[in-house]
């Protein structure tokens, strides 16, 4: 299999990413939640929680939603464009304001999309796909106790000692078949090995204990993992 | 392997060649209570029991649960769980209840032991079950599988991956629902699919999980498509809806998930 040019090694720790609130940053201090408000943990007033913008077609906004976060100051931006979720169209807008404000950022996180209809999640996981297109970032997915991210190809290397991972784990080829899949740090590791719906997909996997995974592939591999409760 | 027996209340015939398979198929005719037409197996995976469960379960032939869909059935069953014995419960069994196993035992259902750890235990209770349809020599067109698309992501994908697999444990066709999402793998091929059941929701995709599909050419959807690739990269159908006609028509060059909504 052809290696790419350039050996991209990323970190990823759940913790940073999911910074508790009014709690450790000593893994978030360049973690930028975006559209969070930095109010300590335990405040209740609820203009706490306005977003910089919302995004989209919509046709799911309520209209007492949408009214309440123009009356106060939230960007509402329209995304019409049928050919693209709200999603995707969402993390373009977003980009383009983290230019904007010249913002260091390491990572997009997303919660939802990872439940409900079955055409939505996989429209999720296309998303991770077409991302690349709009932004550099890496950007994550969570919904209840799981997680994804798309690993391109190359070697990755995965923090999984955060004290935050669930149970389980997996490498979910998602798109097209992985002939080349080589990880440590799994319980079940794979060495040069084809990853394909039909031949072998990695579920139920967990970790050796070590708390580094790595993994290199040779074409996109979807990562998932457990998140604890 | 065993040809499928198509009902005949299908106009098309199933050809014997299963790489060019025209297939008539109305996946949601089994949820009209008063269409017995289709004869179908039901399973029963770890995830929560839909109200349309009650329907299935009546009209099927066979019956199963696949180690923690042992706990589901029990639970949403609860008093008159002996109306609903499954003919035989499948797994490892990290997932079932101890009082659930004890009593599906007690009341005579088969208890079937599948330690590999290699193959879920859905894809194992498949493999049962198909064995079962042949010693009882059963005519049957489809398998009908509860849960699976939501919960664990991995778990959501090892369903997904399970229909890949299936095709070597069994000629059936497999479809999957859980809440109003229905799966079902399109075999490379001209498919057929009937969507004037009413038990049809709003949306519908098809979803080129595996590996890219070239060539995909659709009739009787909103958006369709000719001749078009799809992929994950490039383009893959969802919230698509339909045109009205009641029949879409899928050609693939590669396996092809089809996902509809059902009706609530």
């Amino acid at each position: 299999a052809s290696q790419p040019s350039a050996e991209r090694s990323i970190a990823l720790a759940p913790a940073a990413c999911a910074p508790l609130p009014g709690g450790s940053t000593r893994r978030c201090r360049r973690v930028i939640r975006y559209g969070a408000c930095l109010y300590p943990a335990g405040t209740s007033a609820s203009h706490c929680f306005l977003p910089e913008f919302i995004s989209g077609d919509f046709d799911s906004i309520r209209p007492e939603v949408r009214e309440y976060y123009t009356i106060k100051g939230c960007e509402i931006i329209s995304t019409p464009d049928q050919d693209h979720t709200d999603f995707t169209k969402c993390l373009d807008v977003l980009q383009k304001k983290i230019e904007e404000k010249d913002l260091q950022v390491d990572v997009i996180v997303t919660l939802g999309g990872l439940a409900g209809r079955f055409d939505q999640i996989m429209a999720s996981v296309s998303t991770l796909f077409q991302v690349t297109r709009i932004t550099p970032l890496p950007i994550i997915i969570m919904q209840e106790e799981s997680l994804i991210y798309l690993l391109q190809p190359g070697k990755h290397k995965l923090h999984v000692d955060t004290g935050m991972e669930g149970d389980w784990c997996g490498l979910i080829p998602v798109g097209q078949p992985c002939s080349q899949v080589t990880t440590t740090g799994l319980k079940w590791n794979l060495t040069n090995h084809m990853l394909s719906f039909g031949t072998l997909v990695s579920t139920s996997n967990t970790y050796d204990g070590s708390g580094i995974v790595t993994v290199e592939t040779d074409h996109p591999l979807l990562w998932t993992m457990a998140i604890k409760n």
